[in-house]
């Protein structure tokens, strides 16, 4: 670094704070908004920042801060981002204001897939989709005759392939670091079996032979990864991407743009985009559907709502997304897809479900985040640590009142 | 050493004892200028599996950043000067500059410059003036190290991390001096009263001092975010929301230190003489005017001592700050933490690093500055089972 | 001194500390007995997602709160005795372990899990960190004076370090193929995973507390070593002791306070151990008692949290420090109780 640099930087960033160049309108009502931290929340949160008094709170305890933020009287935020999972405490609590009037008057750009309606009422506009899907060394499967696998089983065999060519330090990554990443593996793995997780009553229903086969899936995956999978998180499997030390890997697509990123990759132009796997060849793939969008709090004057919906809906307007078109796989009108959406665009088109996000599924999804590990571990067989996660459901679910 | 005979060591348990030492600064510092060196390099050599590469950075290099021999010296030139100064001279700059009574605020504002002076040699002269001597001076002036400071410049300037370095300012220096403002209050009062009652406070204190944090801020967080609507009919439209204050997080972490405070600062009141309060007590001062005049003019040992430990736990703390604060008073630690959520690439990563590595540089020159004072505070009597 | 004065001088401390510490702290007692539920209603809603292309609309039943006239969840709060810590204990899964002596079958209970690394930790760092620190101001008193400013410097350093960053850069030296794993690796010539297995985790845990600690309890018995008395050291040589009968006899019994003190700071931090279990992210092997009591706080996706089972965690965690700390209070008790020989007006 040096001075020029420096002052050309500190008079650039005056003339950003000071303009609300990239807006159609100035902002005068004072407007908060808290959403999670990623690259596309910053792209967004800094479209609406040009607006004029807007601040943002990119914070990784939203989840912590949100429902409580929204439930005060009045609430401490504006606009919340919310994703599947999030929004259920929001619309459970009735903290968000429905947005029809709002869509109608401001949001004419907006096409009907990014409206998130319940009983017909919109709560939420989303901006963006996210899966998990697969991405592999090309260049390795290449060189090795594999075809790019399909189903799980073909994934196993060009592991076992590329293990025995020693292509790679370890074939296959994987996101199964204890908790959250652990368990949603779980869950696209038990969805791609077609299994369902509830019985009548909000009874917990995995300890069948589905949820066996999904935990014997998950095991001999193991077998291929780095033996520290689980403190593996998805910053960990790009890394080990970008480093050149596995080939194949079930990652978000929101990891898509990192691969050939010339400052962080060693690997760029190698790693290509496929649908996720299915368990049986044509089925649907073992992986969920999500997506991010946006919310207006209910507490607040119908003014705020207003102008908070305006700033919004500048944040996801078309200029935003072709500024940051690779930060993600963008609902809004103007995206344009590349190759690194292809995967996500083919898990949809083979019928990969949304996460099926509730009260009762949020409560599994802890259970199943701290009990898989006992089975992986070896300190459970497969059918005791289902019945252990059904077990700690109910206990949490009866404490909640779910379960009678 | 010139002690008696009998007091001098044998050559092999000095030999053994110099090389435990020896490992033990290894161990100590090795970490530190492990994540010092990470975070100069480009991202694929912060993470190289190779250890050469992280030390040299070939990739960093090739990129066109770097640094050469000349360079090298003149940089650890102004380092060891940054050192010398710190150590000797600035004490008694401090001492000599400051109105008596004012020690403390002295030293704070010393210190603030002295490093502001230092970032803008390091940063900004040395670089200006090295690169105009660098093509001038043939082979010296050929990079031949790796290093780039990309990532400070947009921890720093890009990220606005001033802005989280001025609210860990106002956290921690509100923290230490409340905590000491009460702490000596409560210590002094403590130590001079011999009854049963003040002997059980401190007890309690003691199994406060043991309660789980995490439980204590789960507790404060939905009373913080509802208070305006609790204290409303109390105080009318001025009733204010706890949640993202400063003040109100400072009060959290004042209350979370105050039985370790007060059970250290009567330790220290405990070793000043009763005599000095009786002898003012019999001139016509009252209780707290003898404590105001008398004890606290010899009392400063025990106070920088103390406040030394209040300001590392408002500095380091994470999860009050994390939980309590909002973005726009958001300090160091949790906004570094922030850059290893869910999603971060490997670039965040390593301006974390680089993050961290700015955050742990104040606390390097406390301690070259403190380290005496601790010491000889600790010294002076403070600890005692 | 007269019971206003004193009751002005501890006033705002104990003020503080009753609103911020003692007021949670009943909260947390009274929650545990008690557990809130919200009305469920169950019914059909349609809900539309976005797909690739379209919506995708999806009619389902769904269990959700119902609401009250002012918009809230209705909420009741019922007495349920013990019953929140039934859940966190399971009394039945952990008395048929014991029938058994399944040793493997209780630490699959949370709790059990918890506590047996909670006090291993504990009580393997606290001789390594005492004897750690004796070790260092020892050596330390021992170099010329020159040196020791630079020296004392060094070895404060893992202390004053932000504990998440610390954690943060030993894990960086050890994870994956990281510097210090390489070595290892080259050393041991086999291939090492550091954080593959449950017992190499704990074994860094360990390593990590200990670095970050020894240098707190280096600095204050450091301190207790220039007050040690010289002239019982001298009449001690001229009686011929040795070195280490010099150490066993004199320095330590005059140091006894001092590690009587770092034990007791050292226990309530220890038992608290929580930082290293996200710091080395090892919930997959092993648990605390604190990160089991955040774990329940913490709300998942949905906003759903354990608050009475947390709160019987932590009520539990209480009384296991408690006990832990027994023997040392008693001895503080007795030193610091009016009159004792460390109250008031008493010295060393």
């Amino acid at each position: 670094m040096n001075l020029k640099k420096f002052a050309i930087a500190a008079v650039a960033s005056l003339f950003a704070t000071g303009a609300w160049a990239g807006c159609s309108f100035e902002n005068s009502v004072p407007l908060k908004s808290l959403t999670a931290g990623f690259a596309a929340w910053k792209a967004v949160t800094s479209a609406m920042a040009e607006c004029g008094n807007v601040e943002s709170e990119l914070d990784q305890e939203f989840r912590t801060k949100q429902p409580a933020a929204f439930a005060a009287q009045p609430a401490l935020y504006h606009i919340g981002g919310v994703s599947n999972g999030t929004h259920v405490p929001l619309l459970n609590e009735g903290t968000t204001r429905p947005l029809d009037d709002l869509v109608a008057k401001y949001g004419g750009h907006l096409s009907p897939n990014q409206l998130i309606r319940v009983d017909g009422r919109t709560m939420a506009v989303a901006m963006m989709v996210n899966a998990q899907h697969l991405m592999y060394r090309e260049d390795i499967l290449n060189d090795l005759g594999i075809a790019v696998p399909a189903t799980y089983e073909e994934v196993l065999a060009a592991a076992e392939a590329i293990k025995q060519a020693g292509a790679v330090d370890y074939p296959l990554g994987g996101t199964y670091k204890t908790g959250w990443n652990l368990a949603e593996e779980f869950v696209n793995m038990y969805l791609g079996h077609g299994g369902e997780f509830f019985a009548a009553g909000n009874q917990p229903a995995i300890d069948n032979e589905k949820g066996v086969a999904s935990l014997e899936m998950m095991k001999r995956l193991t077998a291929y990864m780095d033996p520290e999978y689980l403190v593996s998180d998805s910053t960990y499997v790009q890394q080990q991407f970008q480093q050149g030390k596995v080939a194949l890997a079930n990652l978000w697509a929101t990891r898509a743009g990192a691969m050939d990123d010339a400052a962080e990759s060693q690997v760029v132009g190698k790693v290509k985009m496929a649908s996720a796997p299915s368990i049986e060849a044509g089925g649907r793939p073992a992986s969920t559907l999500w997506w991010d969008g946006i919310v207006i709090a209910k507490n607040i004057t119908d003014e705020e709502a207003d102008a908070a919906f305006r700033v919004a809906m500048e944040g996801i307007d078309r200029e935003m997304v072709e500024a940051n078109n690779a930060a993600a796989v963008w609902l809004i009108d103007g995206f344009q897809p590349g190759a690194m959406a292809a995967g996500a665009a083919a898990t949809a088109a083979n019928g990969a479900v949304p996460y099926p996000a509730s009260s009762q599924m949020g409560i599994m999804h802890s259970a199943l985040g701290n009990g898989i590990a006992d089975f992986l571990t070896g300190a459970k067989d497969a059918a005791t640590a289902l019945a252990d996660i059904e077990a700690e459901y109910l206990t949490a679910a009866k404490e909640k009142g779910l379960v009678q | 050493m010139s002690g008696p005979r009998a007091l001098r060591q044998p050559m092999g348990l000095r030999a053994v004892s110099a090389g435990f030492l020896g490992v033990w600064c290894l161990l100590a510092s090795f970490p530190f200028v492990w994540i010092a060196a990470m975070s100069f390099k480009a991202p694929v050599d912060s993470f190289a599996p190779n250890p050469l590469h992280v030390l040299f950075g070939p990739a960093t290099l090739a990129a066109g950043k770097g640094l050469s021999l000349l360079d090298l010296a003149a940089g650890a030139a102004v380092l060891w000067i940054a050192v010398r100064l710190a150590v000797r001279w600035l004490p008694g700059v401090v001492a000599r500059g400051t109105p008596p009574g004012w020690i403390a605020v002295g030293w704070f504002v010393g210190s603030l410059l002295f490093g502001l002076a230092f970032v803008a040699v390091f940063f900004g002269l040395l670089p200006l003036v090295l690169g105009g001597l660098d093509p001038v001076v043939g082979p010296l002036g050929v990079p031949v190290l790796g290093l780039t400071a990309e990532h400070y410049e947009s921890v720093w300037v890009g990220n606005e991390f001033y802005r989280n370095f001025v609210n860990s300012l106002i956290v921690t220096a509100g923290v230490v001096a409340v905590s000491l403002t009460v702490g000596t209050l409560a210590g002094y009062g403590l130590a001079r009263s011999g009854s049963r009652l003040a002997f059980w406070l401190l007890i309690v204190a003691l199994v406060f001092r043991a309660l789980p944090h995490s439980v204590l801020v789960a507790g404060d967080l939905p009373p913080f975010i509802h208070s305006a609507e609790v204290l409303r009919p109390l105080l009318g439209e001025a009733a204010p929301t706890l949640y993202g204050k400063p003040w109100a997080v400072i009060a959290v972490l004042v209350s979370i230190n105050q039985p370790f405070t007060i059970w250290m600062l009567r330790s220290f009141f405990q070793n000043i003489p009763l005599d000095l309060d009786e002898a003012a007590r019999v001139d016509g001062c009252t209780h707290f005017q003898a404590f105001r005049w008398v004890i606290m003019p010899v009392m400063w040992p025990g106070v920088i001592t103390t406040g030394l430990f209040s300001f590392l736990l408002a500095y380091n703390d994470y999860l009050v700050t994390s939980l309590l604060l909002d973005a726009q008073n958001q300090t160091m630690v949790p906004a570094i933490a922030g850059y290893f959520n869910r999603e971060t690439t490997t670039t965040d990563q390593v301006e974390a690093v680089a993050a961290a590595v700015s955050i742990t540089a104040p606390l390097f020159l406390l301690v070259m500055v403190f380290q005496r004072q601790i010491v000889s505070g600790l010294t002076a009597g403070a600890v005692k089972g | 001194m007269k019971f206003r004065t004193f009751a002005a001088f501890v006033g705002p401390s104990l003020f503080l500390m009753f609103v911020f510490i003692a007021a949670p702290l009943v909260s947390v007692f009274w929650q545990s007995f008690h557990v809130t539920k919200a009305r469920f209603e169950t019914v059909e809603v349609e809900t539309c997602t976005p797909g690739f292309l379209k919506p995708t609309c999806v009619t389902e039943m769904v269990t959700r709160p119902v609401l009250d006239e002012h918009g809230q969840p209705r909420l009741e709060t019922r007495f349920t005795g013990f019953g929140s810590y039934r859940n966190v204990l399971e009394p039945d899964r952990t008395l048929a372990a014991l029938r058994d002596l399944d040793w493997r079958a209780l630490l699959t209970i949370d709790f059990w899990k918890a506590l047996r690394f909670t006090l291993t930790f504990t009580l393997i760092t606290l001789p390594l960190v005492i004897g750690g620190g004796l070790v260092i101001a020892v050596v330390v008193n021992n170099v010329a004076r020159s040196l020791r400013g630079p020296v004392i410097f060094v070895s404060l350093l893992p202390f004053i370090i932000t504990p998440v960053i610390g954690a943060l850069s030993i894990r960086w030296l050890f994870i994956g193929d990281g510097i210090m794993t390489a070595f290892l690796e080259w050393w041991l010539e086999r291939d090492i995973a550091m954080f593959a297995q449950g017992g190499t985790i704990e074994l860094l845990m360990l390593f990590y507390r200990v670095w970050h600690v020894a240098p707190f309890a280096f600095v204050v018995f450091y301190a207790g070593l220039q007050t040690v008395n010289q002239d019982t050291l001298e009449s001690a040589i001229i009686d011929g002791a040795s070195r280490w009968e010099r150490l066993r006899y004199v320095v330590i019994p005059h140091l006894m306070p001092l590690i009587v003190f770092v034990a007791l700071i050292h226990l309530m931090d220890a038992y608290r151990v929580f930082e290293e279990v996200v710091g080395f992210s090892s919930q997959a092997h092993v648990i605390s008692l604190q990160w089991l009591t955040y774990d329940l706080l913490t709300p998942d996706d949905s906003g759903n949290r354990a608050i009475s089972r947390a709160s019987a965690s932590a009520m539990l965690t209480m009384v296991g420090i408690v006990i832990l700390l027994v023997p040392l209070l008693l001895r503080t008790w007795r030193d610091q109780r009016p009159g004792g020989p460390g109250g008031a007006g008493g010295g060393r």
